[in-house]
């Protein structure tokens, strides 16, 4: 082990005193600080503006004025989605789903971008992210820095002499190894930082030091190539190569790969026949608006036979307010099951991307990282349902004031009667059937157990390296 | 002077390398504290026998033993008792030659002080102003007279040199091979691979003549004298070529 140690401290004086990798560490970790801090300050700037806007529209809504309860329907309001404190290092799904959605009656709307920053995010700087720039381009830093740990020494012909000298395979493997996991360390160090930070944010330590470690497996999967293929190529040429053909297949071929087969194993719908569908099957709900659409006959004879009376006008409730909260709740049923239904589709594809794991670490370490962040695709539809949550709640908390504090025969009249129209105006503190919405990300066990399979793809990568190097080691001669 | 009992025993010897055959059955004995210089053409398996000593490459057939130490099953025994400077050895460039003795020795186990690394360096003649400065800035030769250095300090009863002399000028070669005749005088044991026929019988105790994977001469030093020159250059290029 202290031939290790020591043969680690070598390969680090070694980097200390070669110009190129002082000046790739230098670059690389300059950019690593600029875009921690642009990621991390933007993040924080999105987070504070969304709790605000979110504070806003909730005060706004509440200091509506006194008003026919439907119309409150139709005012609508927004949620926001706040980004997940580990959004500082990963922000995952934000940059390219929309944070936002506007509630209304009757309708689902998609999510929008909440602010002209989310907006820009999504074009190419959203993507060089502190994560991507730890997934995608320190692998490329590890190859240039680590390449040659062993491949040196052999064209040294210090191989010889070392091996010759009682120092085994291993031990000289160890060394070498060591020294790449130490640069890993401290490359992985504003990870650790940017994952630390979301702490006081009210991040569980345990998902934060998951994300840290979710990286940490995955660079050592890269370190363990490194020194493998150091050790066994004996050209640095050759070496260089086949660790650069590794990279560009793992990040950017299978990915793209793994989108196409997903996709075309997976069709989704094309949006405009799948809206068409929905519309028709919204149609045959009936119009909430329309008290005499037929789709609503039935109910009517219920709730007559029900109270014992023959006309609508004789009923305790307001017909009118029962008939939209009846056709808001059938709507809803439709709307969501055409929403679950999209939302399957996504996640069925976004699980069949993440499955290609096992084939690239970069895509295994996307989806453990997005999942741990709290800025996967599962958080986000979520985000949806919830929100939904909060549209069907209040949307039907107003129906229901409709229903029992309106007079059917104002509420008919109100359209030729000002006096009618006036006492269909319901005070403004029955506005107050609006939630409090603020989004929170998964708990940690369910973020973890999200990112189990990833971590498991990573975890099985690196052992399968270390294996293979420890037969390499074995075999090792000048 | 006497015989001793042979540091080095290697007995109808044969590897392959990348599969095919390199040596055909070698065999040659290396009597302890004597100088034995391994003479022949480019390819003709010099390396490839000190690389099998060493436990590199594993012999196909026969054996070879290295004070008492069967080198395919022993090696990490053979590997202890001796020091190897390897073909064209160039040492860390960005280390200077105290670091790079200091690393090696420090991982050989072998404690050194800085007096024997200097005596050493004084030794193969390294002029002392050179010795903290990266070895990057130094010649070939200057390198090789690290790379001797190193193997001396080892101080292990058996050394194993491939083309120690390359890159030596003249006068840098004379006091290598008086060098090495003072090792023999301490009673270490060398075997040294080499293409010099004038280094190897000024040196050598005996000489092996080794042709395409074959011993094809012996020439032992008569009692008090150097080997002849003539007849081991005559032996070495004059019967067809190798
Ligand atoms: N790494 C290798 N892989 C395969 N064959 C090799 C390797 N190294 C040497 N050989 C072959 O083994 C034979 C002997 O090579 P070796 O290096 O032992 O010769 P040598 O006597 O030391 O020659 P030189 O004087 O040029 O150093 C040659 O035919 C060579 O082609
Ligand atoms: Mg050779």
């Amino acid at each position: 082990m202290n031939a290790a140690i020591r043969i680690a401290r070598e390969e680090w004086r070694q980097w200390r005193r070669s110009r190129l990798a002082v000046a790739a560490l230098t670059i690389f970790g300059v950019l690593l600080i600029v875009t921690s801090v642009l990621t991390a300050g933007d993040m924080l700037d999105a987070r504070q503006d969304r709790l605000h806007q979110q504070a806003h529209a909730e005060a706004t809504f509440l200091d509506q004025p006194a008003r026919h309860p439907h119309r409150m329907v139709h005012y609508g309001h927004y949620v926001f989605r706040a980004p997940a404190p580990l959004a500082v290092f990963d922000p995952g799904v934000d940059a390219v789903t929309g944070q936002s959605v506007f509630l209304e009656g009757h309708r689902q709307n998609g999510a929008m971008f909440a602010d002209a920053r989310a907006q820009a995010r999504a074009g190419g700087f959203g993507d060089l992210s502190p994560a991507a720039l730890y997934h995608l381009f320190l692998p490329l830093l590890l190859i240039a820095i680590g390449h040659a740990v062993i491949l040196r020494e052999r064209e040294a012909r210090t191989l010889g002499p070392l091996l010759s000298q009682g120092v085994t395979g291993r031990q000289l493997y160890a060394g070498k190894s060591l020294a790449l996991l130490a640069m890993i360390g401290l490359l992985s160090v504003p990870a650790l930082i940017a994952s630390l930070s979301a702490i006081p944010m009210g991040e569980p330590v345990s998902t934060a030091l998951g994300l840290y470690a979710g990286q940490l497996l995955y660079l050592c999967v890269w370190g363990a190539l490194i020194v493998l293929v150091s050790a066994i190529v004996r050209s640095r040429g050759v070496a260089l190569g086949l660790l650069l053909l590794v990279w560009f297949v793992t990040a950017l071929i299978i990915p793209r790969i793994g989108v196409t087969a997903v996709g075309t194993s997976l069709p989704a719908d094309g949006k405009i026949v799948s809206d068409m569908r929905m519309k028709e099957d919204i149609r045959k709900a009936g119009d909430g608006h329309n008290a005499a659409d037929p789709a609503f006959a039935q109910l009517r004879a219920n709730m007559l036979a029900e109270y014992g009376v023959d006309t609508v006008e004789e009923l305790p409730v307001n017909f009118r307010g029962v008939v939209a909260s009846t056709a808001e709740a059938r709507l809803t049923d439709t709307l969501n099951d055409y929403a679950e239904q999209r939302m399957a589709r996504e996640r069925a594809q976004s699980d069949g991307l993440s499955a290609f794991g096992w084939l690239s670490p970069y895509i295994a370490v996307g989806a453990a990282s997005r999942a741990l962040a709290g800025t996967d695709l599962a958080t986000h539809h979520r985000f949806l349902r919830e929100a939904e949550g909060v549209r069907f709640d209040f949307v039907q908390g107003l129906n229901a004031v409709h229903a029992e504090q309106l007079a059917y025969s104002d509420d008919i009249n109100r359209s030729s009667d000002p006096q009618a129209e006036r006492r269909t105006r319901v005070d403004p503190k029955n506005w107050k059937v609006l939630r409090d919405f603020r989004f929170t990300p998964d708990t940690a066990d369910v973020r973890i157990a999200r990112a189990a399979d990833s971590l498991l793809a990573l975890t099985v990568w690196l052992f399968a390296l270390i294996g293979l190097g420890l037969w390499a080691a074995r075999r090792m001669s000048p | 002077m006497t015989i001793a009992a042979p540091a080095i025993v290697v007995d109808d010897l044969h590897v392959s390398r990348a599969g095919s055959p390199v040596l055909h059955g070698v065999s040659f004995e290396v009597p302890a504290g004597s100088v034995y210089a391994l003479l022949g053409g480019n390819g003709a398996g010099k390396s490839t026998t000190l690389l099998t000593l060493l436990g590199f490459l594993q012999p196909s057939g026969g054996s070879a033993r290295v004070l008492e130490h069967n080198v395919a099953a022993d090696t990490a025994a053979v590997r202890q008792s001796v020091a190897y400077l390897p073909e064209a050895a160039t040492l860390y460039p960005h280390l200077s030659a105290y670091e790079n003795l200091d690393y090696f020795l420090d991982l050989a186990g072998a404690g050194v002080d800085q007096g024997a690394v200097d005596a050493t360096l004084d030794r193969v003649a390294l002029q002392a102003e050179a010795r903290g400065r990266r070895m990057e800035t130094y010649s070939k030769g200057m390198r090789q007279k690290v790379a001797i250095a190193l193997a001396l300090l080892r101080d292990t009863p058996v050394l194993l040199l491939d083309e120690p002399t390359s890159g030596l000028d003249p006068v840098a070669i004379d006091e290598f091979n008086a060098l090495v005749r003072s090792l023999s005088d301490e009673g270490r044991t060398v075997l040294m691979v080499t293409h010099d026929v004038y280094g190897a019988c000024q040196v050598a105790d005996r000489i092996g003549l080794l042709r395409r994977g074959r011993m094809v001469g012996t020439f032992d030093a008569p009692e008090g004298a150097r080997i002849d020159t003539e007849t081991v250059h005559s032996a070495f290029t004059g019967r067809s070529a190798a």
